[in-house]
């Protein structure tokens, strides 16, 4: 079981970086590999192909819990102006391009403050931490 | 009764924005405006920060075009200690930037054009996108992939990472290529050829169905300014500054970008964050200029590489001298794709960009540098000054997309003028006034990249603040 975790966020967007730091406090795993990249963009698409499943891990502007949910591959139509693609988009590119047979979850880390600047809110910092357990419980279980 | 019609946000164009469209009394679209409600701090951000971490920092400003940040920072660094980079670094520097303007058109021609370039304006938005191109065209969706990709590993080689190379620093570049890396590279070339072979092919089918959006979507008289090297040629790295009239006719020639302060100004409206350069005779607004592909192939002599150099001349042929209308900005950005991919073989065959000596050490001997460069959008400079410990006092960047901040608005109002009628609001026009915007492929960096992602829509307000109409997708 080959499993991905790929954090997204800009860190100098203050809690728009919670991904990373998530990943950060979980720290290399057994048979996981981890990438951090400021987006999502299309050609990520092949790159997550060969593994059997995929964590998207990203700040939320919704407030809540940190929570990880299933990625359905059904994107709703959306501008075409943006450099980057959503999660949803980035499954059915890798699906419909490059044959990923794999299942794929998206790891909402909630954040307050998206303004300028480096360090996470302490309600960012919380939840990264909550994010990195969560991700850990999921590498132990093997994607149960 | 006059109403507006709000397009908000223009979902990540990397950042917010949104798009005004004022109707007036007699139901007439009467003006647009395209607000930028972002604010960039980043040049308040670097204030204290040693001068030789900005390329690394800088490089966290887009997730786009992070390698031009790095080169214009690193150019800067460079003017802060007096010195010349090493033959070796120079061209490393030259085909990084080579590399970032191949992955970033590729992603705006493939990806963001394509599906209305190849669709058609009006057909079904559910599979105006990518994914109606990937059902429709797998393998030329697969290509532009590729493409990307190609300009993506060499910055990854080069920099050690896709998203925010460091490599680059005041004085030269921290990595010697190997031989093997450079056969790599090489290795890809001849797809990418191919690739682009195809693209033009494809474009250039159904360019004359597109008669109406050339003439109305941003087709207006403008300055166009970009750099060109001392015959002329187009030159992404390094050169002089030359600015062309709507008609062709040099303005100004020979501009040094240390001294575009003289020559640019920077002007400042309430309603949006973005600022609104201009060229400074001509003053404010009438110094309006374009950036970016357009405005670099009208400026230059020739390209300065064979297989471009052909492209450009039927593009020429085609469409007059001067190209004014800013749908043309697609078939620029493939020209400039296919200069790119023939600068990255010709650097690559060069045995100079293996030499070791990559970076000459100075202490700092100046108070102030500037680096300038052709990012992808258009020209980018970065101005640093500096105190006697080397630490930043005042960053200036002036970036492409705010070189074209009026002339994207001017394209909007122009557009919205002709295809958005107020009475019976269709998604087709509204999507060409998306389009009008797309064609500058504008990056507003800085921002977040959060799941929470609004929908794209476009509301009827009367004057007393009632939404009357709303479309949205």
């Amino acid at each position: 079981m080959r499993l991905l975790l790929l954090a997204i966020g800009n860190r100098w967007r203050r809690d728009d970086g919670a991904a990373h730091r998530a990943l950060e406090l979980l720290g290399p795993q057994p048979g996981v590999s981890a990438r951090s990249a400021l987006q999502l963009t299309p050609e990520m698409a092949e790159e997550i192909s060969p593994f059997d499943g995929v964590v998207i891990v990203d700040a939320d502007i919704e407030p809540g819990a940190t929570r990880l949910a299933p990625i359905e591959a059904n994107p709703a139509a959306r501008s075409p102006l943006g450099h980057s693609i959503g999660p949803d988009e980035l499954l059915l590119l890798a699906r419909k391009l490059y044959g990923f047979q794999g299942r794929a979850w998206l790891c909402r880390v909630p954040g307050v403050d998206f303004n300028e600047g480096d360090g996470l809110s302490e309600t960012a910092e919380s939840n990264a931490a909550a994010a990195a357990r969560l991700l850990l419980e999921m590498t132990r279980q093997g994607l149960r | 009764m006059s109403e507006t019609i709000t397009i908000s946000p223009v979902t990540r164009i990397e950042g917010h924005a949104r798009v005004s469209i004022y109707v007036d009394d007699a139901g007439e679209v009467d003006s647009a405006q395209f607000h930028v409600v972002e604010f960039r701090g980043f040049e308040k951000m670097c204030e204290g920060r040693p001068f030789h971490e900005m390329p690394g920092l800088m490089s966290r400003i887009c997730g786009i075009c992070p390698v031009s940040h790095v080169l214009a920072s690193s150019k800067a660094g460079d003017a802060i200690l007096g010195v010349q980079v090493p033959p070796a670094a120079e061209k490393q520097r030259r085909l990084i930037n080579c590399a970032q303007v191949l992955q970033s058109h590729a992603l705006s021609f493939f990806h963001l054009s394509s599906p209305d370039l190849l669709m058609g304006m009006d057909s079904d938005p559910g599979k105006r996108n990518i994914f109606g191109l990937v059902d429709a065209d797998p393998d030329f969706a697969r290509r532009g992939i590729r493409l990307r990709q190609f300009g993506q590993r060499i910055v990854e080689i080069l920099g050690g990472k896709r998203i925010h190379p460091s490599w680059g620093a005041p004085g030269g570049v921290l990595k010697v290529l190997s031989t093997a890396e450079r056969d790599e590279m090489l290795g890809w070339v001849p797809e990418a050829y191919e690739t682009l072979e195809i693209a033009f092919r494809r474009l250039k089918s159904v360019l004359d169905s597109f008669q109406e959006e050339v003439r109305h979507i941003g087709n207006f008289p403008t300055l166009f300014l970009g750099m060109v090297n001392e015959d002329g040629e187009m030159d992404f790295y390094d050169g002089r500054i030359r600015i062309v009239d709507s008609e062709g006719n040099i303005v100004a020639d020979g501009l040094d970008p240390n001294r575009y302060a003289t020559y640019l100004g920077e002007a400042s409206e309430e309603w949006s964050y973005m600022k609104f350069p201009y060229y400074k005779p001509l003053g404010y607004p009438g110094g309006m200029y374009r950036v970016g592909p357009l405005a670099r192939v009208n400026v230059v002599h020739a390209m300065g590489a064979p297989r471009a150099d052909r492209e450009l001349r039927e593009f020429r042929q085609r469409t007059w001298v001067v190209r004014n209308e800013s749908f043309h900005y697609h078939q620029a950005r493939l020209i400039e794709m296919l200069y790119s991919v023939e600068a990255i073989e010709d650097l690559l065959n060069d045995p100079e960009i293996l030499k070791e000596h990559v970076r000459v050490n100075a202490g700092q001997n100046n108070s102030e540098g500037i680096g300038c460069c052709e990012a992808p959008r258009g020209t980018l400079f970065h101005h640093y000054q500096v105190d006697d410990d080397g630490r930043i006092k005042k960053a200036n960047l002036l970036i492409a997309t705010s070189q074209n901040n009026l002339a994207i608005n001017k394209a909007v109002e122009q557009t919205a003028k002709r295809f958005v009628n107020p009475g019976r609001l269709a998604e087709g026009m509204l999507n060409r006034v998306e389009a009008a915007i797309r064609c500058y492929d504008p990056c507003l960096s800085c921002s977040t990249h959060a799941v929470g992602q609004m929908p794209l829509s476009i509301e009827l307000i009367g004057p007393d603040g009632s939404v009357l109409d709303r479309v949205a997708r």
